[in-house]
């Protein structure tokens, strides 16, 4: 019954997406307005039937109904109910259809934010937001069709992958990072809406970043997830690996940041518009690269799926959207771009902002080859090869410094033209405190060159962050007078979008600190005990007090206990664990942390052996790494509060009083 | 139409394309037996911290184990251990164990032997040739090769003990 419901469901939601694109464009050629509250009716039909589908999924998994195909490969009556609900992400077919959902989702927000403004674009926009939609449904009413009857019907099933529900964050790394992969689908069609209309209005552009902004946050937060599901998960004490599944969630959000930034050139200066518009359809089209690297199977990774007939298919909806974009791009592009004034001058926010764009073009493009490369000498040589983690970190690290250097001296300069002793003097005091810290590091007895210079940038760029939120406010109290904390609050709040951006500024900040630190002094350290007996391990001294086998309905699981002390202080029982699950040949180590701000202390067992009563325990201890995790939550609060939408008029209005030629979109 | 745009374009989205589509004709996982009855390729490699050299031809007539491992791998870490304990007893019955550092610094791979145990000499491979040559396609790699220099046996990702000892077993 459930197999028949999703699979009309489904039909129906392919259909409302044909329907819809063809209205959609033809209201975008014609200016028909009738097509396009068509197009947008569309947009609704195709958001209740594909949530229809997913709620009979998930009922369909709640209730462990075994005769839905996709049930029986990832459900299993002892898997607990959270693992259930999940249980729709956690492979193949059910992945594809919670994509499916969620570009519902946006379609749905997108018809209703559209509804009654930017004619001249917004039917167009829906009309490809509907032609990517077309695809997924076709998708999932075709090769990946999760509802297809299975008969007779097994009487269990073997649950999802063990890896994928050995924890928590399960439940929000995938949606957060579908939520960003997904959005990319809106500004991309708005993208093409501007080059097919032939033209950008400065409300459209604005439109355009404020689309790209959700979709960001979403990437932002579920790549910093996902370093800490791995590093709670896999065991290794690492955050990121440079795994090519983990490099496909990086490329779009490296040219979408990129965007973010042009964007702004091109809404307050009319320029860059080609570029800005090339990284827009690149980011959209990245993610779908990135998911046919996940899902196809091409890439040895922790995160492929089996091999499959979704490959292809996908293959060349990737290279259908790539010659899109190119022959639109390249048909379209001189109808778009005025002949322009060059860049002001080589000491001016607009040439650290172009800078910014390059060096993220470039870190896009050294991913992206360390990514391909692999495949790449394959196809010329025969040979296979793998390119390592030193390839990555040679080129990405000072790459990655450059982007925190630019962080701290773009918005330290002043658009358009500047004297250079006005420059001076605005490097003066983030200067003074970079000095400090190489300082103090130095004094500290550090002697990392990397990750000394990332704290030193770093200081530069929290300070000019600070003197750049707080300037709306002076410039209020200098201005106006009255009481200095009014003030600052008045300029705060009518800059909402300008603070936004630094708060996200902040938030790199954090994250930048955190990776040099856990990266320049990580150690790692292995211990051989017996139960009763006490290890070194860096200052902390571990005791094993012995281990205890627990079992529960889907796992057993060999718990070790330690206990931790630095000095004479005792801070306690680390409990890592070894889990077994009955699908998996291997047991799976799960680590237990102490995290603080300084410091943390990772425990992951090796081996338990009950024969000789033997623990190996490998202890990492990394400084800093709490501040990753912090600094992404802070660029989360950042985004929301850029994205936040404001009243009409209200943004314009925000035009800071300041005395710093910095308005209300000065940074993000 | 802006022809540059259009070409620029095409240089980066056609190659990338062809690429993807050739990924294809693989499976990643079915690798391991391409090498296997295949001729062992020679090398002569330098060996870490001794300044001395061992040559594949030199080791004629003897069984060779030749694990591919890096510092930064961690399932490297994870069956290193093993390997360790288990070297001494073939040793003894003539076969050769040789490390190969892969893609990685002399002091590093040092340092991840004083941690996780050295019971064979290592071999640098500082432009990689050799891994090339062996398909090395990531870490870690094993390969077990006869006295007549013929790949017996090849392991991607950690060795399989049963396999492992059944492997060197058959060859003595």
């Amino acid at each position: 019954m459930i197999s028949l419901l999703g699979r009309a469901a489904i039909l129906v939601a392919l259909a409302a997406c044909v329907v819809g694109a063809i209205a959609g464009i033809w209201g975008g050629v014609t200016r028909s307005a009738e097509a396009a509250r068509w197009s947008r009716w569309m947009a609704w039909a195709f958001f209740a039937a594909v949530a229809a589908a997913t709620g009979l999924m998930e009922y369909a998994l709640l209730t462990h109904d075994f005769s839905v195909h996709y049930v029986t490969e990832v459900g299993s009556r002892s898997s607990p109910t959270w693992v259930s609900i999940v249980s729709l992400w956690s492979s193949l077919e059910g992945s594809i259809l919670f994509w499916a959902f969620v570009l519902g989702v946006y379609a749905a927000g997108q018809a209703w934010w559209t509804r009654s403004r930017y004619p001249e674009h917004s039917a167009y926009a829906m009309g490809m937001t509907l032609l990517v939609g077309v695809f997924f449904c076709y998708l999932v009413a075709g090769v990946a069709n999760p509802f297809t009857l299975v008969d007779p019907a097994p009487a269990d099933g073997p649950g999802p992958n063990p890896l994928l529900q050995n924890h928590i964050l399960m439940v929000i790394h995938p949606p957060a990072l579908y939520l960003g992969y997904v959005g990319m689908t809106v500004p991309f069609a708005m993208g093409a809406a501007a080059l097919l209309a032939g033209r950008i209005t400065p409300s459209w552009s604005r439109a355009l970043r404020n689309a790209m902004l959700v979709p960001w946050g979403f990437l932002t937060a579920g790549i910093i997830l996902g370093g800490w599901w791995s590093y709670d998960v896999l065991g290794w004490g690492g955050y990121w690996a440079w795994d090519p599944v983990e490099n496909a969630s990086l490329l779009p959000w490296l040219t979408s940041t990129a965007f973010v930034h042009s964007a702004m050139l091109m809404e307050r200066k009319d320029q860059l518009k080609g570029w800005t518009l090339t990284l827009l359809m690149a980011s959209f089209l990245l993610t779908i690269l990135g998911t046919f690297m996940t899902r196809s199977g091409v890439f040895n990774s922790v995160h492929s799926f089996t091999q499959t007939p979704i490959g292809p298919v996908f293959l060349a909806f990737l290279a259908l959207c790539l010659v899109f974009s190119v022959v639109l791009l390249a048909a379209r592009i001189d109808k778009l771009t005025p002949p322009q004034e060059g860049l002001s001058g080589p000491a001016s926010r607009d040439t650290a902002f172009l800078a910014q764009n390059l060096v993220f073009a470039a870190l896009t493009f050294t991913v992206l080859l360390g990514t391909v490369w692999p495949l790449l000498n394959e196809a010329m040589s025969g040979e296979q090869i793998s390119v390592g983690e030193p390839y990555f970190n040679k080129w990405g690290v000072p790459l990655g410094f450059l982007i925190v250097f630019l962080m701290g001296v773009g918005p330290a300069l002043p658009w358009g033209r500047a004297s250079g002793s006005a420059v001076v003097q605005r490097f003066l005091v983030p200067l003074g405190v970079a000095a400090v810290v190489v300082g103090g590091s130095l004094a500290f007895g550090l002697r990392q060159p990397w990750p000394i210079a990332v704290f030193a940038m770093s200081g530069f760029a929290l300070v000019v962050s600070l003197q750049e939120m707080a300037a709306p406010g002076l410039a209020r109290w200098r201005g106006k007078g009255g009481s200095l904390v009014g003030a600052m609050l008045e300029g705060t709040l009518r800059t909402r979008r300008r603070q936004a951006g630094y708060v996200v500024h902040l938030g790199v900040i954090l994250v930048a600190i955190g990776v040099a630190a856990s990266s320049g002094w990580r150690h790692v350290h292995e211990l051989t005990l017996v139960e009763g007996q006490t290890g070194q391990a860096g200052r902390y001294t571990l005791t094993y007090l012995g281990h205890e086998l627990e079992r529960e309905a889907h796992r057993t699981a060999s718990v070790a206990r330690f206990h931790v002390a630095v000095d004479d202080r005792e801070l306690g029982v680390l409990s890592p664990r070894m889990n077994n699950y009955e699908a998996m040949g291997r047991p799976l180590p799960s680590p237990d942390v102490r995290s603080v701000p300084a410091e943390d202390l990772y425990l992951s067992l090796v081996q338990v052996d009950p024969k000789s009563g033997t623990v190996s325990v490998q202890a990492v201890i990394q400084p800093m790494v709490w501040w990753i995790w912090v600094g992404g939550l802070v660029m989360a609060v950042g985004t929301v509060l850029a994205a936040w939408p404001s009243r009409p008029g209200a943004s314009r209005k925000a035009g800071a009083p300041t005395g710093a030629p910095a308005g209300a979109e000065g940074a993000a | 139409m802006n022809w540059r745009v259009l070409i620029i374009g095409a240089l980066i989205v056609i190659p990338l394309v062809v690429v993807l589509a050739l990924g294809f004709g693989r499976d990643p996982r079915a690798l391991p037996n391409m090498m296997e009855g295949q001729p062992a390729p020679a090398f002569a490699q330098e060996v870490m911290d001794q300044g001395t050299q061992i040559a594949l031809a030199d080791l004629r007539g003897r069984p060779v184990v030749l694990n591919f491992y890096a510092s930064w791998c961690v399932p490297c870490a994870q069956e290193h251990p093993w390997l360790v304990k288990t070297a001494p007893g073939y040793q003894q019955r003539g076969v050769v164990f040789l490390g190969v550092l892969y893609q990685d610094e002399p002091a590093k791979g040092k340092g991840f032997l004083r941690r996780y145990g050295e019971a064979y000499p290592t071999l640098l491979d500082p432009t990689g040739r050799m891994a090339i040559d062996y398909g090395v396609a990531g870490v870690p790699e094993t390969y077990i090769i006869d006295g007549q220099g013929t790949i017996v046996k090849k392991f991607t990702g950690p060795v399989v003990p049963d396999e492992f000892v059944a492997t060197l077993e058959a060859l003595l």
